[in-house]
C-alpha cells in the first residue's frame, strides 16, 4: 500500500484563496479528491463548515458536492453537447430542477465572466480560455461553500491563465468563500492568499499549513 | 435532459446507431416473419381446421396422410361424448398442371364448413368438380375461372375461388367437398379410369367405381366441434386408444418432422433475438467507455448511478425505437418484394412479441454499459494526470 497523504492538516478561512503546490506524485490531486469526498481517507477528518466529509457514504458525498462544493477539473470537463448555458444548468438539473431564478443566475454568470455572447455555443466553439471560465462559473451554480480547483491554467498560455486566476481570485472574495486550488505554477501560487507546498505527500516545512 | 441533448447533438453518431440496430431489428423480424411463414406454409391448411380437435386412426401418430376413418368409424365419433357435430376431412396428394408446368398440391375434401375459408377472390365451391385454392397457387398459373389438370388422376377441376394462408407442407391445397375428393382419392390409389377421368372431368371408369363403392363413407380425419367446457384431452379420455386426438395447432406440429423444424425456427429466432442484444449492448457498452471521463466529471458534479443509468435506458428506449420504426419498414419492404410462393408470414401478434423482445434484449444489453458506469469512479475527473 502506498500513503498518498500523511500529517497534512490545513485550516482555511472563508473569503481565502489556498494554493496547494508541488511536483507531480505529491499527492495534490489526492488532497483534492479527499476533500470533495471523492475518496476517504483511512484516517484523520474532513470538515466543511464544521461537516464531516469522511464519514459519509459516495451517495451522501455526491449530495454533499452538489449542495456545497464547487468543482473545476483541469481539462474542464464540460459536457461537449450541451452550450454553455446548459453546462450551467447542468448544476441544478441534477439537484433537482431547473426553475427560471437557475436560468437567470446562469445567464448573469457568464455575462459577468463576459461570456454573455457565448450563451448558447458549445465548448467546441469556444476557446480554451472560455472553457475554462465556462467551468468556474458552472462551479459557482450552486453558491458553494468551497470551491476546489484542479489546475485551471495548466492548458492555458501565461496572458489567458493570469485572466482566469484573477478572475477566480475576484470570487473568492467577492462571494466570501473558501477556494483551493491546485497548481504545479509557482507564479500562480504566488497570487494566492495562502500556499501549501506537498513533497511526497506531505507539507513541506515552512511552506504552510496550518 | 442529458440523454435526448447528446442524441440531438451527435445526431450522425447515433443515427448511425440506429441504423444498425434498425438492421437487426429488421433481421430479427424477418426471420420471425419467415419462420411463421414456414410454419404456416407447412401446417396453414391443417392447423386452421375449424373444430375443437381432430381426431385420427389409431397409431398414425396424428399424421393426415396416413390416416383413415371408416364410416362407421365417423358414426362412432359423431355420438362419442362431448362430441358436439363434426365433419369429415379428405386428405390426397396430387399433382396440377394449370398451364405453366406440373406442380405438386395437395387435395382436402370437406364434407362441411366451407365458410371457415377466408375468400380473397371468387366464390366457395358448390357443386362437385369445383375448387376454391390457396391463392400461392396463382404463382402456378391457376386462375379463377380456369379448369386445371390433375395427374396422374387424369381429372379435371374448375377454381370457382381463391383463399389464403392455406397450404400444407408448403404446397397450395385446393378445397373441394367429399364427393369430388373421394373419387379424385380412389383414382389415386387405384389409377385413372380407363377412358374417363375423374371429378369434374368426366364419369368414373368400372374398375375405379367398384373401389369407390368399398371405401363409400372414407375420410382421412374428423374435425369435432366439442360440447362447451369438454376439451381434446377429454375426448381422448373418451375415446380411450381406438383413435388419436388433438387440437388442430397441436395435431398440425406433430407430422412432417414439424416438431424438429418448429425447434430449429424457435432457435434461429432465439438466436438472432440474443444477437440483437449482443449488437446493442455492445454500441452502448462502448458509447459508454468513451465517455468515461464526462461521465466521472457528471458524477463528481453529483450525479448518482441511477441517474446516469436512467439516461442511458432513456438513450436506448428513444434509438430502438428509431431503430424499430427502421427495422419494420425494412423487414416490410424486403416481405412485399418476395414472390407470393415465399414463406412470409408477417403476423402483427408475432411482430409484437419479437419486437417486445428486441425491447427486453436491449434492456438486457444495457446491463453491459451499467456495469461500467457503476464501476466509474468519479474521482479520476481530477486524476487525469497526477500534479
Amino acid at each position: 500500500m502506498v500513503t498518498a497523504l500523511s500529517d497534512v492538516s490545513l485550516a482555511l478561512d472563508r473569503g481565502r484563496l489556498l494554493a496547494v503546490l508541488g511536483p507531480s506524485g505529491s499527492g495534490k490531486t489526492t488532497l483534492l479528491s479527499i476533500i470533495a469526498g471523492l475518496l476517504q481517507p483511512f484516517a484523520g477528518e474532513i470538515l466543511i463548515e464544521g461537516q464531516a466529509i469522511h464519514l459519509r457514504s459516495p451517495a451522501e458525498a455526491a449530495a454533499f458536492r452538489r449542495r456545497h462544493v464547487g468543482l473545476v477539473f483541469q481539462d474542464h470537463h464540460l459536457v461537449p453537447y450541451l452550450t454553455a448555458l446548459e453546462n450551467l444548468l447542468l448544476v441544478p438539473h441534477l439537484a433537482g430542477r431547473v426553475r427560471e431564478e437557475h436560468r437567470r443566475r446562469a445567464e448573469r454568470l457568464l455575462a459577468e465572466f463576459g461570456l454573455l455572447e457565448r450563451l448558447r455555443h458549445r465548448p467546441s466553439a469556444l476557446s480554451g480560455g472560455e472553457r475554462q471560465r465556462v467551468a468556474i462559473a458552472r462551479a459557482l451554480m450552486n453558491e458553494p461553500t468551497i470551491m476546489l480547483v484542479d489546475e485551471p491554467t495548466a492548458s492555458l498560455d501565461t496572458e489567458r491563465g493570469q485572466k482566469v486566476l484573477e478572475l477566480l481570485r475576484d470570487q473568492v472574495h467577492s462571494r466570501d468563500m473558501t477556494c483551493v486550488m491546485v497548481t504545479h505554477d509557482p507564479r500562480m501560487a504566488e497570487q494566492a492568499d495562502q500556499t501549501v507546498c506537498l513533497v511526497d505527500g506531505r507539507v513541506a516545512p515552512g511552506a504552510g499549513g496550518e | 435532459m442529458l440523454a435526448l441533448r447528446e442524441l440531438l447533438g451527435s445526431r450522425l453518431k447515433f443515427g448511425l446507431i440506429a441504423a444498425a440496430i434498425g438492421l437487426v431489428v429488421a433481421l430479427t423480424l424477418l426471420m420471425s416473419a419467415m419462420s411463421e411463414g414456414l410454419i404456416t406454409g407447412m401446417t396453414g391448411a391443417e392447423g386452421s381446421l375449424a373444430g375443437d380437435a381432430l381426431v385420427f386412426q389409431r397409431d398414425t401418430q396424428l399424421s393426415l396422410e396416413r390416416s383413415i376413418l371408416t364410416r362407421d368409424d365417423l358414426n362412432i365419433l359423431a355420438v362419442a361424448p362431448g362430441v358436439s357435430n363434426l365433419y369429415a376431412v379428405g386428405h390426397a396428394m396430387i399433382s396440377v398442371d394449370a398451364g405453366a408446368g406440373v406442380f405438386d398440391a395437395r387435395l382436402l375434401g370437406l364434407s362441411a364448413g366451407f365458410e371457415q375459408l377466408p375468400l380473397v377472390e371468387g366464390r366457395p365451391p358448390q357443386s362437385p368438380g369445383e375448387a376454391l385454392v390457396d391463392i400461392t397457387a396463382k404463382a402456378n398459373g391457376v386462375a379463377l375461372g380456369d379448369p386445371v389438370r390433375l395427374s396422374p388422376v387424369d381429372g379435371t377441376l374448375t377454381v370457382v375461388g381463391f383463399t389464403r394462408d392455406r397450404r400444407y407442407v408448403m404446397s397450395p391445397v385446393f378445397y373441394v367437398d367429399m364427393a369430388t375428393w373421394r373419387s379424385l382419392y380412389v383414382a389415386a390409389l387405384v389409377g385413372p379410369a380407363p377412358g374417363g377421368s375423374s371429378a369434374g372431368g368426366g364419369a368414373q371408369g368400372p374398375g375405379t367405381a367398384g373401389v369407390e363403392e368399398r371405401l363409400s363413407g372414407e375420410a382421412s380425419i374428423a374435425a369435432v366441434r366439442l360440447d362447451d367446457g369438454v376439451t381434446a384431452a377429454d375426448l381422448a379420455a373418451a375415446l380411450g386408444d381406438r383413435y388419436e386426438v388433438a387440437t388442430p395447432a397441436a395435431a398440425a406440429r406433430a407430422g412432417n418432422g414439424m416438431p424438429v423444424m418448429v425447434l430449429a425456427v424457435n432457435g434461429i429466432q432465439v438466436v438472432s433475438l440474443l444477437i440483437g442484444a449482443l449488437v446493442i449492448g455492445i454500441f452502448f457498452y462502448i458509447t459508454t467507455l468513451h465517455k468515461t471521463g464526462q461521465i466521472a466529471a457528471i458524477k463528481a458534479l453529483g450525479a448518482s448511478n441511477g441517474y446516469l443509468y436512467r439516461q442511458l435506458l432513456l438513450q436506448i428506449v428513444v434509438l430502438v425505437t428509431l431503430a424499430v420504426v427502421v427495422g419494420m419498414a425494412l423487414a416490410l419492404g424486403a416481405g412485399a418484394s418476395m414472390p407470393s410462393t415465399m414463406a412470409f408470414d408477417p403476423g402483427l401478434g408475432r411482430w409484437g412479441v419479437s419486437l417486445i423482445a428486441v425491447y427486453a434484449m436491449a434492456l438486457l444489453g444495457s446491463l453491459f454499459s451499467l456495469r461500467n458506469i457503476l464501476s466509474i469512479d468519479p474521482a479520476i475527473a481530477l486524476d487525469r494526470a497526477e500534479h
